[in-house]
């Protein structure tokens, strides 16, 4: 660009001939770099720690020798580190993940690089995912099957694996739907009916008939499920580790096993595919440290979309009360500064806000009118995702209120006057030409406020989220919806994870992961917004000529 | 003015009744949903406030009935349900009044009948009344309540009494004029005092359980010490310590004395003068055993307790408090069973003291004149009982007796502490642990958090936001504004969980790098903008202008870079830790920190949290500020560089000047941000109650403690109202600054409009 070009979009050239303060001007482009620098990098980082988290790592047979000892472990490095002993001696040294939590009791191990003899990658290894204890890593040796022991040597190995892997899978299926929703419903209806004669609208009689033929239902399930476990007892994996102990894996338990170093890359791709579906549709297992968050997910999304629900109707109608219908003068433009305000007041307000008034105040107020005869035990007046979403909805509503009013006050004069003097109202006005032109900028409020109210944890820890939830806020069991159901965040799932977790170094992957997907969430959300706000900019730019 | 005639509209013109009807209706539906919105959020202040404001009321008393007439009292004692009071008439006969019912019953104690009773006292936690004889014996007898529930009907109360076994005073003659008894279940004590004037003599008896085959073991007694050559006058009052473990004695000459009584024997500790020469007319304990209450000469109070004097050496008695004065006259005096209340006064005059806060709960006359009084274990009631037997009860109303203005934010001496200090401790191990509630950590805690966060954050936010605002060009502006706008949006318990589990590990043993890195990358971008503008001018015009944070990257990157690299080695020069055992050196900044400076290194610390709080404040002040630096009116700044400024002297002379307001006000909600943050802080620091301005440690900031300790809070307990309060604090602070934020905002928009 030339000096004193007129194309120049700031108004300054720096091709002055002084240098007077020249350095400042330095430093404050350092400022901006460092800023956008963290913020880049720091969703760099959330992606690839979480991408990585769900990629299949080769697995490593090292052997190590401590003091004069050989051992042998297998495993992949997930941490290096560099560490001074007391002779001030520097020590490079590696986190291993070596699975195994049943054998060996800590699934991480620290290996001094300098002790690794030699390191091999032997195909034969295997990841193998089980139900308990996290994953294993260990030569594949046989499968046990009911007809017979098919070693790994045989050409029948893969084939059979792949296929009592689908029968376990099927098998556990249909064992949870037994276990849960049958032998849960039967349980409901046995404590609706005890409480039914307990409060006398039931004869004791017709409750005890009732409750034996229960009995026999739920005996005639138990027997389906001993019978469908049966018919997996006779089948397990065996495997050996790397120092050659051997395992025995049942079928009932084995979820998986992935042979990390023969794969090809695409095989690696699909593995990992398979990875990023199972954590977005399993349940979480083993303290929240295996399987997947699909509850905090479901948890997220109703809690976000029951929120929205709630801020979107009262936000507009606040911000159309306070830019169209109000007097403009002193006390509409106190009014506007504590909105403008709220916006400012820690979510942790509003949580101990929602704990007085959604739970204690108006929740037991609720229980004791409709659900007397359930108390002492609350049913509305503990937390839950109903006051939950309240709760968040109070905090986002001045999101929502100072979106809807610019945009509002964006919709030229001409347009209103030009309908009022169409012979419009006042409402016909709002209705037809006012609210669909500001829509764009209401829309934004909203998927602002979401994307608030979805990263938000503090307030929530006081009004309805758990670290497990036992049942979905919305499921099929009647009335489907439970507003005063706890449920699960992918936002207090990253906190309960990575500090409340009893294993925090094996929980590190899901919480990345975790992240990942929150942040994911976000970021969509808010650049949605953006975007739309772009849209709508362009179209006020045409339109007030 | 003339009238204007107007014929009617023709018909078409007309709008019909259904429009003016629904716009009327929307019209008041929406006055009434927006007026409605606005009440409710409002209402948030309400219902927060509404569970404050109890923690802040004193006591109320009130006369609770049932007026029993009895015998001359000699004790006054009650059950734990403040329901059944007993009168003791010092021989043989115990009266007891149902206060519900208002009859009277009264009970013959066989064993005690016939003997010469010359000395009594009241325990309240055993309901034990202690006796001693006129030839030298001490004992006691218990007044047992058990709850009966009948069939449906209310719940009726049950009493029995056990007279317990005697022991023989061996030293001294004459009756026992004194005795008080101590008993912890496991070891008890009896301090007795016999005959009176010079040639009295005190003894001080421990007592043990010897352990049985079957069942409980037998009283017996351990060890009788004469404690008499200890003291320098005559004993006036005796007491026995609720653990039995110490008895204290004061003595005519007014020294007290304390008396350690435990496995190892009778030894005299301390002895101290509350009053100088002369006796204190009253000295009780206080539930916990460890304070004691003494009434002067002059009606003054004062409170002694147990303590370590600078934290070691032995625990001993030292005044901690001091109360308004009573009246002349005998004075009254029952310890709460629960907290640190206590029911004091002289005549008709009375009042609930608490001595934790060294306040007056509640002060007031009763109409009958008490010679002695009680308080049941709840704390819910007080009796008191006069010289001809009338005994009155008076409900009291105290929920929060250990709240107040002194207790949430002034220096409290806490039992066992060797000075008033700021504490916020609100569980403990004990059934008489002390709950501390001082806000004062808290607050600090969170002013500490912010002003680090400050401290990282408001120099890149304003650096960049001039930047932005006033040399970069418009196309780029376009992404980086909304860059940082999503980073403000990133959930904060992400960054959380970065600075502890990812950031805290990895700086921990890299303090001296990230030093270096602080100190060599401004400098490097202050020496590259030097070096630049001496570059020859056709070198410079090959790079746009407002492309300079591209071409400072790789020289801050190279100087971070050097700095990490290089803290080590600075490490190993500066920073040298000498083994105090061993004498070896080490180079470890984690341990040369806390043994140059005395103050601790945390890996969770400011720093770490600092650096974190800077993703969640930085957008927030780059955003706000950067607005009001570009909304500078144009025709300010192009006059300026049209009278000859550079555009360094445009920004630092009129951009600056005129937007500072705006400025400030963008630090101000930065600070409203920082303060309220809860996750980062739950996370990033360890949550320890601290008052000190140590980078290198954690903090509890008033959000962390609601979020970690309100869910466990019983609902309506002084705990659960005292993070509430902690709310209102957190509330206020932001308020505030977001209030004088909003108006100097405005100020600033008319200012620029008039320009």
């Amino acid at each position: 660009m030339q000096p004193g070009s007129p194309k120049t979009d700031t108004p300054f050239a720096t091709t002055g001939r002084s240098r007077r303060g020249e350095p400042w001007v330095w430093l404050t482009a350092a400022g901006l770099t460092l800023g956008v620098a963290m913020a880049l990098g720091l969703f760099l980082l959330i992606l690839v720690k979480g991408a990585w988290s769900f990629w299949p790592r080769r697995i490593d047979l090292m052997e190590v020798s401590k003091n004069g000892v050989i051992e042998k472990v297998a495993g992949y490095v997930t941490q290096e580190s560099e560490r001074r002993d007391a002779e001030g001696v520097l020590h490079k040294e590696i986190q291993v993940f070596r699975g195994n939590r049943d054998l060996s009791g800590e699934a991480f191990k620290f290996i001094d690089r300098a002790d690794i003899l030699k390191t091999s990658r032997p195909e034969s290894l295997l990841l193998v995912e089980r139900l308990e204890y996290g994953p294993a890593i260990v030569h594949g040796v046989a499968l046990v099957t009911p007809n017979g022991r098919i070693d790994v040597s045989s050409p029948d190995f893969d084939k059979t694996l792949r296929q009592s892997l689908a029968d376990g899978a099927k098998t556990r299926g249909q064992l949870l739907r037994i276990e849960r929703k049958q032998i849960g419903a039967i349980s409901r209806e046995m404590e609706a009916l005890s409480r039914a004669e307990r409060s006398g609208t039931v004869a004791a009689q017709t409750a005890a008939a009732r409750n034996a033929e229960l009995q026999k239902e739920f005996e005639v399930l138990q027997a389906e499920a001993a019978k469908l476990r049966a018919g997996l007892a006779g089948s397990s994996f065996i495997g050996m580790t790397a120092d050659g102990r051997e395992v025995n894996i049942p079928a009932e338990k084995l979820l998986g096993a992935f042979p990390a170093n023969r794969a090809g890359f695409g095989e690696r791709l699909a593995e990992m595919g398979h990875r990023i579906w199972k954590f977005l549709s399993e349940d979480p297992r083993e303290a929240n440290t295996e399987g997947g968050v699909f509850p905090a997910i479901f948890g997220t999304v109703v809690m976000t979309l029951v929120m929205s629900l709630f801020v979107t109707p009262f936000g507009v109608i606040c911000a159309i009360y306070l830019r169209e219908y109000a007097k403009q003068g002193h006390l509409v433009r106190i009014v506007r500064i504590s909105v403008n305000n709220l916006a400012g007041v820690p979510s942790i307000v509003f949580g101990v806000f929602g704990l007085a008034f959604f739970v204690y105040y108006v929740g037991s107020g609720i229980d004791q009118a409709l659900f007397a005869d359930k108390l002492p035990t609350p049913t509305y007046g503990t937390p839950g995702i109903l006051w939950a979403s309240l709760t968040l909805a109070l905090l986002t509503l001045p999101v929502v209120i100072v979106a809807t009013e610019e945009a509002l006050s964006a919709v030229p004069r001409g347009v209103r006057e030009a309908a009022l003097a169409c012979g419009a109202s006042k409402w016909q006005t709002i209705q037809r030409v006012v609210l669909p032109a500001s829509l764009p900028g209401i829309l934004t409020g909203v998927i602002l406020a979401m994307a608030r109210g979805a990263g938000e944890v503090a307030p929530l820890m006081l009004v309805g989220v758990v670290k497990l939830a036992p049942s979905l806020p919305i499921d099929g069991i009647a009335p489907f919806i439970h507003p005063e159901r706890k449920f699960m965040h992918l936002g207090f799932h990253i906190y309960d994870l990575g500090f409340q977790s009893p294993d925090a170094e094996a929980a590190k992957p899901m919480v990345y992961a975790t992240a990942l997907l929150l942040i994911i969430v976000v970021v969509t959300l808010n650049l949605t917004a953006i975007l739309i706000r772009n849209r709508l900019k362009k179209r006020f730019a045409v339109s007030s000529f | 003015m003339p009238e204007i005639s107007h014929s009617p509209d023709p018909k078409r013109f007309e709008v019909s009744r259904a429009t003016l009807w629904f716009d009327r209706f929307m019209g008041w539906l929406i006055r009434f949903g927006g007026i409605g919105v606005i009440v409710a959020v409002f209402g948030i202040f309400y219902f927060v406030g509404k569970e404050v404001i109890p923690l802040f009321r004193s006591a109320q008393v009130e006369p609770a009935g049932g007026i029993i007439k009895a015998a001359a009292p000699a004790v006054l004692g009650v059950d734990e349900w403040g329901e059944m009071p007993f009168v003791y008439d010092g021989a043989d006969k115990v009266l007891f009044a149902d206060m519900k019912s208002g009859e009277a019953r009264e009970e013959l104690i066989p064993g005690l009948t016939g003997l010469g009773i010359t000395a009594h006292s009241y325990d309240p936690v055993h309901q034990r009344v202690a006796l001693g004889l006129d030839d030298g014996r001490v004992g006691s007898f218990l007044v047992n309540y058990e709850r009966t529930f009948g069939d449906g009907s209310a719940p009726g109360m049950q009493t029995s009494i056990t007279l317990e076994p005697w022991f023989t005073l061996e030293h001294g003659s004459g009756p026992v004029t004194a005795v008080s008894y101590g008993d912890s279940g496991a070891g008890r004590a009896i301090v007795a005092k016999r005959g009176s004037g010079a040639d009295s003599t005190v003894s001080l008896l421990r007592l043990g359980m010897k352990r049985g085959l079957i069942g409980k073991g037998k009283l017996s007694l351990l060890e009788e010490a004469d404690i008499t050559a200890e003291l320098d006058s005559e004993a006036m009052i005796v007491r026995a310590s609720q653990n039995g473990e110490m008895a204290l004695v004061a003595a005519q000459s007014g020294g007290i004395y304390y008396f350690l009584a435990d496995s190892d024997g009778v030894s005299k500790r301390q002895t101290f003068a509350p009053f100088g020469d002369k006796p204190p007319r009253q000295m009780n304990f206080l539930f916990g055993g460890v304070s004691i209450i003494v009434t002067g000469p002059d009606g003054k109070q004062q409170q002694w307790s147990l303590f370590r004097k600078g934290g070691e050496g032995e625990r001993l008695f030292g005044k901690t408090k001091e109360f308004p004065a009573l009246a002349e006259g005998p004075v009254h005096f029952a310890a709460s069973q629960r907290n640190r209340s206590f029911l004091t006064g002289s005549g008709r005059e009375l009042s609930i003291r608490h001595s934790t806060s060294g306040s007056v709960r509640w002060e007031g006359a009763v109409d009958i004149d008490p010679v002695t009084a009680v308080l049941d274990a709840k704390g819910a009631n007080f009796f008191v009982a006069a010289a001809d037997g009338t005994t009155r009860r008076f409900a009291i109303n105290d929920h929060h007796p250990e709240a107040g203005w002194r207790a949430f934010f002034s220096k409290v001496w806490y039992e066992g502490g060797d000075g008033p200090v700021y504490q916020w401790q609100s569980t403990g191990g004990s059934d008489d642990f002390e709950p501390k509630y001082s806000m004062v950590p808290l607050i600090f805690g969170s002013l500490k958090g912010t002003a680090y966060a400050l401290l990282f954050s408001v120099p890149i936010a304003l650096l960049s936001a001039v930047f932005s605002a006033a040399f970069l060009p418009l196309e780029i502006k376009r992404v980086v504004k909304p860059t940082m706008e999503i980073m403000s949006s990133l959930p904060s318990v992400v960054l959380g969980f970065l600075a502890g589990l990812w950031l805290a590990p990895i700086l921990e043993t890299r303090v001296p790098s990230v030093m270096m890195m602080v100190i060599f990358i401004p400098i490097s971008a202050l020496l590259l903008g030097y070096l630049w503008c001496r570059l020859p001018i056709g070198l410079r015009n090959r790079f746009a202008s407002g492309s300079e944070w591209l071409i400072v990257l790789p020289f801050i990157t190279l100087a971070g870079w050097l700095g990490w690299m290089l803290g080590p080695w600075i490490e190993s020069w500066l920073f040298i830790y000498k083994d105090v055992a061993s004498g070896k050196e080490l180079a470890d900044f984690r341990l040369w920190w806390p043994q140059a400076m005395g103050i601790p290194f945390e890996q969770r610390n400011s720093m770490v949290l600092g650096f974190m709080m800077g993703f969640a404040v930085i957008p927030v002040i780059f955003t706000i500020a950067e607005d009001s630096l570009s909304n500078v009116p144009k025709s300010l700044t192009a006059a300026a560089a049209a009278l000859g400024a550079n555009r360094w002297q445009v920004v630092w002379t009129v951009m600056l000047p005129v937007a500072a307001s705006g400025i400030f006000s963008a630090l101000m909600i930065g600070f409203g941000r920082a303060v309220g943050e809860t996750m980062i802080m739950v996370m990033a620091t360890g949550n320890t109650p601290i008052t000190e301005w140590n980078l290198f440690s954690g903090m509890r900031t008033l959000s962390a403690n609601i979020a970690v300790e309100l869910p466990e809070a019983p609902v309506g307990s002084t705990h659960y109202r005292a993070l509430f309060l902690g709310a209102v604090v957190l509330f206020a602070m932001t308020f505030v600054m977001n209030t004088i934020a909003e108006l100097l905002r405005q100020r600033l928009r008319e200012r620029n409009k008039l320009v």
